[in-house]
């Protein structure tokens, strides 16, 4: 008995340990951050929310926000209803390869979304750039582009899985004759959570879109982008005091949206699980040729940009006796590897991406493990504890990553300036705060769906802890340990809005951000935009081999975003 | 020799109390009665995977009421065999004993030629036959034994009954079965216990 309780109060510690070291990484930066803007502006709540009307930063910047997000999220589910309806309820040759051509845009880092549609509007392409109007329609179409995915990942698995023949049984029923009342009476009430959940994170995503807004709709800015512009000169005493206040308002904001948009979404899925069958059934489908004419458009949208990326990267512009004039070389390439006076060099982007996806992993992965062990024991002896715990990993989700990167950079600034503005590791602080709630929301599923009785056995059969994690748990988790570690190093390595605001004071670059500076170059400089689009190729390539990879592992059953 | 002394355990009620059980090497015992009456709770107690309230479990002269489970040397088989997927037949097998004979151990439960088949792909009886080689292996001080012929059919379920009685008495190795089937109990057991 004494050995017992000796291994359950160090199991406890474990967990308490861990639950410090989160609430340490997560959630002191933020209200360090708080505090110190606080201090500058001052506790006149009030005057903080009307300094985001008043202020000519900030003025029209909410109903913009808004506005994007509201018609992104409209155009994404008429563009992906669609595709999802031919991809559940039809049979297709290569359907995987299809499905994981539409769903890529996803896992493409932002800047590389941004810098493709730039390609397409630019004059490499279409030539719209001067037409505003323009600008939003490729804005909203950039978003559609993004958040395809989430419509097919949370739609496709109920409209497969689904038996046929209740579609059949329908038909020959009086109230089911007509495509119409099939509609009403069966699909629409099975689909609507899934297009509701899919709808609710799209608008999450479009709301807190800061790379496509920063470089699509040049001027334009949602509360995301204009809080990373006015950020680097908040938290400091007595100076713009205006700014700290749109900040906190903002924050508050975009706070609020986002947790009742998630707790939605949160709603929506519980009631998604139920029109999932838990062990779906393969039934026989019929082949559509007609679909096509669906499928085609999307597949060729899907890849466009990032065709337009690698291509413009070989097309240098050239300007004689004042007439511009296109031509085809690899001198993009060779400039983005070359350090200059000006510019750092793609290697040390490249390095430095590297090693912030590797730290981030390093503390981020065992971060999760052990919250998730610690929810799971929880749920057990003190659910409330538990929920609360959940609750918390969560909430780093309803915090957008300018948000994030804001934290840091003033929580940092608060402890010690020093070592904010000297420090390589900063950016790995914002990263694993954003990756974390990623890594428990993929392995708890898993973890909590491990049957207690295969640990069992193994002490049964004498296998000593140590054993049984390496044996048993590691092996029966492998897949789900993989898909969050690739996922974390994914999500790093394409981290935008929170590396964009830390980095901004400092040396420290990242593949992201040095494709940000490259395009930033003035006009004149000919080998700027093609290194940039050189270094998002690159960029392209390991966000495209990674989500390859990841795909292995994933049940296609899952659905949903992970 | 395994002894149980005063054994009580209580969850919102008592599910047993002043419980004794002597179990002599060699020596087969059955354990019955209805849903719910601690059946499978004792046998966890026994091989540490719970822990009593009270009272001691001796085996072979050591104290071992508060060993951790993989420390005791008690095998147990589930009422569901218990294989682990990520694993073929042959090393479910070697997790019970790296230096283990499985061709010999697999031909004792008449399982020859399986040591390459993956364990998804196995029926009920078939699990169960390599969850007791795999326990066997092990060379479990006492084996225990919780329902685990109640998930396959009868005739099945009777045939595996008298092939792992008579592999136990070959081996001398001392067996608690749990069971609410009482033809099961005498059929496989030398004595019959009902707990109530």
């Amino acid at each position: 008995m004494l050995q017992w309780l000796m291994h359950k109060m160090r199991t406890k510690l474990i967990h308490k340990l861990t639950i410090f070291c989160y609430f340490s990484i997560i959630l002191i930066p933020l209200w360090l951050a708080v505090d110190r803007l606080v201090w500058v502006a001052g506790y006149d709540v009030v005057g903080w929310f009307h300094a985001i009307n008043e202020n000519y930063i900030s003025n029209g910047v909410l109903g913009f926000t808004v506005f994007q997000a509201l018609l992104s999220t409209i155009i994404t589910l008429l563009y992906g209803l669609p595709i999802a309806w031919q991809l559940g309820r039809y049979e297709w040759k290569f359907q995987s390869l299809i499905k994981s051509i539409l769903t890529m845009p996803f896992v493409m880092p932002s800047i590389i979304a941004a810098i493709g549609f730039l390609q397409i509007i630019g004059n490499n392409g279409l030539d719209l750039r001067s037409n505003d109007s323009a600008m939003y329609t490729t804005l909203i179409l950039a978003h559609a582009w993004f958040n395809l995915s989430l419509v097919i990942r949370f739609c496709e698995p109920v409209l497969s899985t689904l038996d046929p023949s209740l579609e059949d049984q329908l038909r020959l029923l009086p109230a089911g004759k007509s495509f119409y009342s099939r509609l009403r009476i069966l699909w629409i009430p099975l689909l609507a959570p899934s297009i509701a959940a899919a709808a609710c994170m799209t608008f999450v995503f479009s709301f807190t879109s800061f790379a496509l807004v920063r470089w699509i709709t040049v001027g334009e800015n949602t509360l995301e982008s204009m809080m990373a512009e006015i950020g680097s000169s908040a938290g400091i005493n007595g100076y713009m005091i205006a700014r700290n206040e749109i900040i906190l308002s903002s924050s508050i904001i975009q706070f609020a949206i986002l947790l009742v948009s998630l707790w939605i979404m949160s709603e929506l899925q519980s009631r998604r699980k139920n029109a999932i069958p838990f062990k779906p059934e393969k039934f026989v489908k019929k082949r559509n040729p007609i679909g096509w004419a669906i499928i085609l458009p999307g597949l060729c949208f899907s890849v466009l940009p990032l065709v337009m990326i690698f291509i413009s990267s070989f097309r240098i512009r050239t300007i004689e006796n004042g007439v511009s004039t296109l031509n085809w070389s690899t001198e993009g390439w060779s400039f983005a590897f070359t350090p200059t006076n000006v510019l750092p060099s793609a290697y040390d982007a490249l390095l430095n991406s590297l090693g912030y996806a590797f730290f981030t992993l390093l503390f981020a992965l065992p971060l999760g493990w052990g919250l998730c062990n610690a929810i799971i024991h929880h749920e057990k002896v003190n659910p409330r504890f538990a929920r609360f715990i959940d609750i918390m990993t969560l909430l780093p989700f309803a915090v957008s990553s300018v948000m994030i990167g804001l934290g840091v950079m003033l929580g940092m600034i608060r402890i010690n300036p020093e070592f904010f503005y000297s420090s390589w590791f900063t950016p790995v602080i914002a990263h694993v705060m954003i990756t974390t709630p990623f890594v428990v929301r993929i392995l708890l599923p898993a973890m909590r769906s491990l049957d207690p009785i295969y640990d069992e056995c193994g002490m049964t059969l004498g296998l000593s802890k140590v054993n049984r994690f390496v044996k048993i748990r590691l092996p029966l988790l492998k897949g789900s340990i993989i898909i969050a570690s690739i996922f974390t190093i994914a999500m790093s390595l394409g981290e935008f809005g929170a590396s964009w605001v830390v980095t901004r004071n400092s040396d420290w670059t990242t593949l992201p951000i040095i494709i940000d500076t490259f395009r930033g170059v003035p006009y004149d400089r000919t080998l700027t935009v093609p290194a940039a689009n050189a270094i998002a190729s690159i960029l392209m390539l390991m966000a495209l081999s990674v989500f390859t990879f990841t795909e292995r592992f994933r049940k296609s059953e899952q659905g949903g975003m992970f | 020799m395994l002894i149980c002394n005063n054994l009580e355990k209580s969850f919102d009620n008592v599910l047993f109390s002043n419980f004794d059980l002597t179990v002599k090497p060699g020596e087969i015992i059955a354990i019955t009665g209805p849903s719910g009456c601690g059946k499978t709770t004792l046998l966890r107690c026994i091989c540490g995977l719970d822990f009593i309230d009270s009272g001691t479990i001796t085996l072979d002269d050591n104290d071992i009421t508060e060993w951790p489970a993989e420390d005791r040397g008690i095998g147990m088989i589930f009422q569901r065999p218990v294989l682990f997927p990520h694993l073929n037949v042959e090393q479910n097998l070697l997790l019970g004993n790296k230096s283990g004979d499985v061709e010999q151990s697999l031909k004792e439960v008449n399982m020859s030629g399986f040591e390459n088949r993956s364990v998804n792909n196995l029926s009920g009886g078939e699990g169960q036959r390599i969850s007791l080689a795999r326990a066997l292996l092990a060379n479990p001080r006492v084996l225990l034994l919780d329902e685990p012929f109640s998930s396959i059919d009868e005739e099945l379920s009777m045939k595996l009954v008298e092939d792992v009685r008579k592999i136990l008495k070959k081996r001398q190795t001392p067996a608690i079965l749990v069971t609410h089937n009482k033809t099961i109990a005498r059929k496989f057991a030398d004595s019959v216990i009902s707990l109530s």
